[in-house]
């Protein structure tokens, strides 16, 4: 994914540097510019059409793109450069893992981890994907969704380790993880994220949402049911663009047997740096013998993660290559008639004096300036997806997390489809051009 | 209505507006053309004789006044009917030929008869007929670029007949072309008159052109100004 | 169609421009065509169906599912208690166990891509239950014929296993050759295998199948060895599929399974197919949303942009000859049929030619696209793209044109000629 970035902002360079060259060339050259764009405003319904197609592609190439940074951004702004995850030997995803109880004691008490007192700051959890039946499914859609489920052992110290804090009003979940709710009935107690707290808002019925606190979002002291219980909202993470967003989080003594999973799936340490983070990742990965297990900085977990944005953004890539090259087509029947249409004008200008290479670049320039009137509305369109919120599936191969995530539009995006938009001109462009310049100036008088 | 007269015009005013100003061009004109006569109009550009031409070949409607072609009031009819009408009655003859340049001299004679209820055989039979009657009997298969200016006016004049029109109208039919070819296609039109018996209207600039008709009419400021009957054998 | 050959003449007439239109319908329809197969596919995943439905049944809270395996037999008839009660026919149920691992022993040294991921299952019911794989006899007898050769293969072998064709050049294997498999997930059970034959080319290019009794006796076997049973003894089982005949038997089934004391720890859940993946697929609406409602109309409107143009300039450049014809006696309406005609041809047999051709490219040489969405390896062009091809190529030529034969049909002789003034 970096790379694939990198990449595309290295392309963008070169294109920009082209250009430079080539606008210098021409400016020097004397082009006759302005009357290119003299025929530009005259045929402005031709030109109008063929711009709006590029509005169209390059809007679109936008939304796409930012919609795998999105997924990008997420994926790496969920791990803590310090953090160090530890899954059982073999478990490539939290899902399938299971660490031994004796082992964690043993792991916690490893060189390395921060200490707060005398707790080590280690946070133990167990990662479920759950079953959740919908009460009320909206027509047309499932009847049941998977959510995220994190057991952990102390919230506070969980909190602590991941970096995130709750929405005033909130308070982590007490050491029981339940409260009574009278008549026998106990609630049990969780946070969550955002994200999975605006799914659920959802659920309700109409008539439920009219009289709720907050029609869009659970709030503290709202009740969603899943496993055949009633959970009470303690408090919301403060959990937006990272994967955590769509996690639960309640008492991993409770949540964990309830579900069948009895082990740890995952320790979190903290260490005090990146590099402490690599350095205890190495030593529990080669050097620690009591018991194997899969480290890896919580970081670098994160990035495989988005394994799956390389996959959407070759997807991305195919299917806008191919509507480029649909769209240059149409530039290149725009150009060809606007040059067949000017034969006279061309043989003029040749006699006049202007080069073969002066009218190549003069018409280049005009199909270019075409792609970019109509690339650079398409991209401000795109950039109105920016901050849109979207449902997908982050996975690196293993189990997959499904997330909220929210489209980014930001300078590179713009960058890389502002250079395919003058890419698309210049090839549009490029064969009429061609075909213009090696008209005998004779010939096209006659 | 007289039985000898192939187009009545009655009282003709046609006036255009041009940028919020009435041009008037055709100003209360009559005229009546006989059966079977060659007629040609003159006069200076602007006077009028393009538009009155356009009116008897239903390619346009007067402001006002009366239009008789062929038995039919046109100046009445609506867009769609003079389309059908013309199809049957009027032969159109172009200064500039007006082929279309991917048919065939056989297809571009063959136009106007898609527009009837024929079958192909019998288009293709009709077409090869009027191109054999403007002597282009050698040159059906061939494109209007492979043509010379009057090979290409001769495909001209045989669409223009192909569909046994009683009224050709040639609007500057010789404009384009050399003396020869244009003396030859002036001869094509008096055959056509005299022999298959057409009524001819034609618009010139050219007195040569004008003496080959019957009568030449002058035209100024949407006038006739004078009228002249000339007899040819 | 006497007009058919002109319209065919004025196509031909600029070949650039209208090769240049073609091309640029076809690689757009193409793009719609894929697009439109993916949520086509996903759309007949997910629509219940009214007779043979698929159902799954599998633990009703946790995902991955792992259920212990005394629930396969019972589980696999449906559940039946009391007389009375559906009982699903032998052929109609399939289970379906994970197996996973690597070609190399040391953790460190593993590289994804030599890990394989089996289904273990019973031979028969690879054919019998799997998806696309149940239909092979109708869709090609021949490949059936020979792939059922494969799975009696694989009911001699023990330690066998069916490879799909990329799985197998992946893992630098071919049919013959014997190797040994390190579990990741059955930590402990390594197993020795040796490849059968190969899955016919589609949906299972990436699959690996193994016998189930193989895996179970692999379980035996280390609870000997370990004098323990394995972690994951009382969970191998992931998912049972059942098949009945029609909506009532699958509530009836459902209801035997749910209400059966025997399958209450864990305690399971049955939905149809459909519903399951449905749920599945529920993560990827907003993006399925995108590719529908975003990305293929505006695909849609790009290509009647591309055919407008190319119209609009052929009218502008003969709005003489559009005159001419109108002298000749057409209407109006001939003309704004003739224009339209162009494009309708361009557009239909443009359309028409590019899903032709990416059915054949995508279903016959590419073999499926790999498109990663959720657990379906393969994406192919149904037939129906025929059609969406000549519609979409179709709509959007007449779309494209209208306004051009509107303007050419409104070409007015007398201002064409006019030589007035």
């Amino acid at each position: 994914m970096l790379l694939s970035l990198v990449l595309i902002q290295k392309l963008y360079i070169g294109c920009a540097l082209g250009l430079l060259v080539f606008v210098a060339h021409a400016l020097l050259g004397r082009v006759p510019l302005s009357y290119n764009v003299r025929n530009l405003s005259l045929r402005w319904k031709t030109t109008a059409m063929t711009a709006l197609a590029f509005t169209l592609v390059m809007g679109l190439l936008t939304v796409m793109l930012a919609f795998v940074n999105g997924m990008y951004l997420l994926t790496i702004s969920s791990g803590q450069p310090g953090n160090v995850m530890i899954l059982a030997d073999g478990s490539t995803d939290e899902s399938f893992s299971s660490l031994g109880y004796s082992d964690i004691g043993d792991i916690e008490n490893q060189a390395g981890i921060l200490h707060e007192g005398e707790q080590p700051l280690v946070s133990r959890e167990t990662y479920l994907n759950v079953n959740q039946p919908i009460e009320n499914p909206r027509p047309g859609r499932p009847n049941r969704r998977f959510v995220q489920l994190r057991g952990v052992n102390d919230p506070v110290l969980a909190g602590r380790v991941h970096g995130l804090s709750l929405y005033d009003g909130g308070t982590w979940f007490s050491d029981a993880g339940v409260e009574e709710a009278g008549e026998g009935m106990s609630l049990i107690q969780v946070v969550l994220g955002e994200g999975v707290a605006r799914v659920m808002a959802g659920d309700r019925t109409d008539e439920q949402r009219r009289s709720a606190r907050n029609p869009d979002r659970l709030e503290v002291g709202d009740t969603f049911s899943l496993g055949g219980r009633q959970w009470i909202v303690k408090g919301l993470l403060k959990s937006a663009g990272s994967t955590f967003d769509s996690e639960v989080w309640a008492k991993q003594s409770l949540v964990g047997p309830m579900f069948g999973k009895t082990a740890s799936s995952t320790l979190v340490a903290r260490t005090a740096g990146p590099d402490e983070a690599q350095k205890l990742r190495d030593f529990l990965a080669t050097e620690y013998k009591k018991s194997a297990v899969n480290a890896q900085v919580e970081t670098k977990y994160f990035e495989n993660l988005s394994a799956t944005n390389t996959q959407f953004l070759y997807a991305i890539a195919v299917v806008a290559g191919v509507m480029a090259v649909g769209g240059m087509f149409g530039v290149m029947n725009t150009m060809f008639a606007a040059i067949s249409q000017r034969r006279t004008d061309i043989g003029v200008l040749r006699l006049l004096g202007f080069t073969r290479g002066q009218v190549l670049l003069s018409f280049l320039m005009e199909s270019m300036v075409i792609a970019l009137i109509g690339g650079l509305i398409g991209i401000a369109l795109g950039s109105l997806s920016h901050g849109w919120s979207t449902t997908s599936v982050v996975s690196g191969g293993g189990g997959g997390k499904s997330v909220v995530l929210k489209l980014v539009v930001d300078q590179t995006i713009i960058a890389a489809t502002l250079a395919a938009t003058l890419a698309m001109g210049f090839f549009g462009g490029f064969i009429p051009a061609l075909s213009a310049m090696r008209f005998k100036p004779l010939d096209t008088l006659r | 209505m007289s039985k000898a007269l192939s187009v009545e015009v009655r009282d003709v005013h046609k006036f255009f507006t041009r940028g919020g100003e009435r041009l008037d061009v055709l100003n209360g004109l009559s005229l009546d053309v006989p059966q079977q006569e060659f007629l040609a109009l003159m006069g200076p550009s602007g006077s009028g004789k393009t538009t009155l031409l356009n009116l008897i070949a239903g390619l346009d409607t007067p402001s006002s006044g009366e239009i008789q072609v062929a038995g039919a009031v046109i100046s009445q009819m609506s867009e769609a009917a003079l389309a059908t009408w013309r199809t049957r009655n009027i032969g159109f003859v172009f200064q500039f030929y007006h082929l279309l340049p991917v048919l065939s001299a056989l297809e571009n004679v063959e136009l106007p008869l898609l527009l009837l209820p024929l079958s192909a055989k019998q288009r293709r039979e009709q077409a090869l007929n009027a191109l054999d009657i403007v002597g282009l009997a050698d040159r059906v298969h061939h494109r209007p670029g492979q043509l010379s200016g009057g090979q290409q006016q001769r495909v001209g004049i045989a669409r223009a007949i192909v569909t046994d029109p009683a009224i050709i109208v040639a609007d500057e039919p010789t404009g384009d072309l050399d003396a020869k070819s244009a003396e030859a296609i002036l001869e094509l039109l008096v055959q056509l008159k005299s022999s298959l018996g057409k009524s001819i209207v034609m618009v010139t600039h050219d007195p040569r052109a004008a003496q080959r008709a019957d009568r030449t009419l002058h035209l100024d400021k949407g006038r006739l100004v004078e009228s002249g009957m000339l007899e040819h054998a | 169609m006497k007009y058919l050959s002109l319209i065919f003449r004025n196509i031909s007439r600029n070949r650039v421009r209208s090769i240049l239109t073609a091309l640029g319908t076809m690689v757009l329809v193409l793009v719609v065509t894929l697009v439109w197969s993916v949520l086509d596919f996903l759309q007949k995943a997910t629509s219940e169906k009214n007779a043979n439905i698929k159902a799954i049944v599998t633990e009703k809270w946790q995902f991955p599912s792992q259920m212990p395996f005394s629930y396969a037999g019972p589980l696999s008839e449906g559940g039946p208690r009391e007389k009375g009660d559906y009982r699903v026919k032998p052929d109609d149920s399939m289970t379906w166990q994970f197996y996973g691992g690597s070609l190399v022993q040391d953790p460190k040294q593993r590289n994804p891509l030599e890990n394989l991921f089996a289904f273990a299952m019973e031979p028969r019911k690879i054919m019998t239950m799997m998806d696309d794989l149940d239909d092979l006899p109708k869709r090609d007898p021949k490949a059936a014929e020979e792939f059922k050769k494969v799975i009696e293969k694989m009911e001699q072998t023990k330690n066998g296993l069916i490879v799909g064709k990329d799985r197998l050049k992946l893992l630098n294997k071919t049919v013959g050759d014997k190797f040994k498999i390190y579990s990741i997930n059955y930590k402990g059970i390594d197993l020795d295998f040796e490849v059968v034959g190969v899955v016919p080319p589609g949906r299972y290019d990436g699959s690996v199948f193994m016998r189930r009794d193989y895996l179970l006796d692999g379980l035996d076997q280390y609870e000997r060895n370990n004098k323990k049973k394995h972690p994951l003894a009382e969970k191998t089982l992931g998912l049972v599929w059942l098949r009945v005949p029609d909506q009532p038997t699958f509530q009836k089934v459902a209801k035997q399974i749910t209400t059966n004391p025997a399958f209450s720890s864990p305690a399971v859940k049955v939905e149809t197919s459909s519903s399951g993946i449905g749920a599945f697929l529920d993560a990827y609406r907003d993006l399925f949303w995108g590719m529908r409602y975003l990305l293929a109309p505006a695909i849609w409107v790009t290509l009647s942009l591309v055919i407008s143009n190319a119209i609009s300039i052929s009218v502008r450049e003969r709005r003489l000859e559009f005159a001419v014809l109108k002298v000749l006696g057409f209407r109006p309406g001939h003309i704004l049929w003739m224009v339209l005609g162009e494009a309708l041809l361009l557009g239909l047999s443009a359309g028409l030619l590019s899903a032709g051709a990416t059915w054949y490219f995508v279903n016959k040489v590419m073999i499926g696209i790999k498109f990663p969405i959720a657990f379906f390896p393969a994406f192919f062009i149904p037939i129906d793209a025929l059609w969406w091809g000549v519609m979409v190529g179709g709509v959007a030529a007449l779309a494209g044109s209208l306004l051009p034969a509107w303007s050419a049909r409104t070409v007015k002789v007398s201002d064409v000629f006019a030589k007035i003034a």
